[in-house]
């Protein structure tokens, strides 16, 4: 008889063992996706501002090209700030499609705002994970900071040949 | 970029995730990717070249209707024997909360993981009981597509997540150079004449195929020869028996038709009528009309008034109104100047939904699936967007 509740002691243990491990795992590798999500976000912010310098440059004089500038340069603590401001000069001026220099920023601004989507998302998968109470109780993921949402508006530029999708 | 597509129902029914899929891959691989897709399929079955068949699969009720679906171990083994051979850069999986392959890829996929949601599926309650499992599941997926604003709307309220909206495709060269029915559309001139067509369910009233009714009878006794098209499912002889009997002979009845047959149905009338009441999130069939380059009349709901740009590429009439769906079609079967400037907008409107536009938004969100897992960004050409 008390063998029989040692293997089920065991087994017990075992499965809670098991548990934790994988839950573990799970709080990490949400966490490792949110970073390398922040890194592309980082990336085609860093793009979409060259884009729009070289624009600037080109053809829409100074306030673009000091947004650009500003974005590029910005504070960690000013960036969302920086790239808000930057999307609604980019709004502000006509761009022509026609243009590769005009297209290159709306292709930009278009990949940034698939990147900043798929961020949030990924964000929020890791904190939900994080903000489980059991994943709290033993303190999981403590070694990495909680993951940050970037909160920009939609950077997308509508064209005005560009059909509303239905 | 190798690109592994999973469909979670068989291709040996034809639906519309299965269409979406196949014109999605075929798109795809003439953009210069290696696609492969799995699917649930028999061994023997006639399948085109870059689809892996999965097994049989079975019927299961489900969300109202019967699904064709594989689930179990030796499905769970293929589909894992699939995704390893393949060495796929993205994988990309349609409808994955239903209980099907797309499933079980989703939770043995390794990689960046893309997921499209074609159903406005509202949270039901064994969906919220299983909100644990579904979490395990959605936190897998990298990048979420919806085919429409409902879908899209339906992933923000009760998924937690948003969603990038990109509309089903069309494969416009499939509709613009099917052949016409023999003897269609025929002439159409000046108070005589002309040929019109409706496809759906008439017997479903949300399709408002009385509403077209009651508009043909009454329009063919003023227009001698003016003949109506009917297609999909349904017994003919309920069909005829709404029609009085000296105007039967002007009604042809094609019963439910094949991919081909439906292009070449909308390329065999001059007027296309979608005559709903409501319900329709999207209104694919009205943007395949525009590409057969056929002339769209229909109700003035959100999601047509949408495809058919304000009215610029098709004429909108009040929803559920006889008398005014009977005076539009009067106009512009007399008018073919009308025609052509509608036709013309319709091309413009329909060149957006055409599949290697949308494939190529489809890209980008792979790109960006990719570069969320890898943390890098990926040059435009090495994608293939350019």
């Amino acid at each position: 008889m008390s063998d029989f509740w040692w293997v089920v002691a065991a087994t017990l243990v075992g499965l809670v063992a098991a548990y934790l491990v994988w839950t573990a795992g799970r709080v990490g590798r949400l966490h490792a996706r949110a970073e390398l999500a922040a890194r592309a976000l980082e990336a085609h912010l860093l793009r979409r501002a060259a884009a729009a310098a070289v624009l600037a440059e080109r053809r829409y004089g100074v306030e673009l090209y000091a947004a650009a500038r500003i974005a590029l340069d910005a504070e960690p603590d000013e960036r969302e700030a920086a790239e808000n401001d930057l999307t609604r000069q980019l709004r502000a001026v006509d761009l022509d499609p026609g243009d590769p220099d005009c297209e290159a920023v709306i292709a930009a601004s278009r990949r940034l705002a698939l990147a900043r989507q798929v961020h949030t998302d990924l964000v929020r998968d890791a904190r939900a994970a994080r903000g489980r109470p059991l994943v709290r109780l033993l303190r999981m993921g403590r070694r990495r900071p909680w993951p940050r949402y970037f909160d920009i508006d939609d950077p997308t530029l509508t064209v005005p040949a560009d059909v509303p999708a239905g | 970029m190798r690109i592994g597509i999973v469909c979670p129902y068989s291709f040996d029914v034809p639906g519309g995730v299965q269409n979406h899929v196949m014109d999605l891959a075929e798109a795809l691989i003439g953009l210069g990717h290696e696609v492969s897709v799995l699917a649930p399929a028999d061994e023997d079955s006639p399948l085109p070249p870059y689809v892996v068949p999965a097994g049989r699969a079975l019927p299961l009720p489900y969300n109202g209707s019967v699904a064709r679906i594989a689930f179990g171990p030796v499905s769970t083994a293929r589909v894992r024997r699939w995704i390893i051979r393949g060495e796929f850069d993205v994988l990309h999986v349609h409808e994955p909360l239903t209980l099907s392959l797309s499933l079980l890829a989703v939770l043995s996929a390794r990689g960046p993981v893309v997921a499209t949601f074609h159903t406005a599926m509202t949270r039901s309650r064994a969906l919220a009981a299983a909100q644990g499992v579904l979490q395990i599941v959605l936190e897998r997926i990298t990048a979420r597509i919806a085919v429409s604003a409902l879908a899209r709307k339906v992933q923000v309220e009760h998924m937690d997540g948003g969603a990038v909206e990109i509309p089903n495709g069309v494969a416009v060269a499939k509709f613009s150079h099917a052949l016409p029915l023999p003897g269609w559309p025929g002439e159409c001139g000046p108070g005589r004449d002309g040929a019109i067509g409706f496809l759906g369910r008439f017997t479903e009233a949300r399709k408002g195929f009385p509403i077209l009714r009651d508009a043909f009878v009454e329009l063919a006794r003023q227009r001698p020869g003016l003949r109506l098209l009917v297609a999909g499912p349904g017994d003919a002889d309920d069909l005829f028996g709404r029609f009085p009997a000296e105007l039967r002979d002007r009604v042809t009845f094609l019963g439910l038709v094949s991919e081909e047959d439906k292009a070449r149905m909308l390329r065999s009338v001059h007027l296309y009528v979608a005559p709903n009441t409501g319900g329709e999130s999207f209104g694919m069939i009205l943007t395949e009309a525009l590409a057969a380059g056929t002339t769209v009349v229909a109700s003035d709901l959100d999601a047509f008034r949408r495809v058919l740009d304000g009215g610029r590429a098709g004429r909108l009439f009040p929803t559920g109104d006889p008398a005014a769906l009977r005076t539009g079609l009067a106009d512009l079967l007399d008018d073919p100047d009308a025609r052509a400037v509608l036709s013309a907008c319709g091309d413009q409107v329909v060149a957006t939904f055409d599949w290697p536009v949308v494939a190529r938004r489809v890209l980008e969100v792979y790109a960006a699936a990719i570069e969320a897992t890898d943390g890098r960004v990926m040059d435009t050409e090495w994608v293939g967007l350019d």
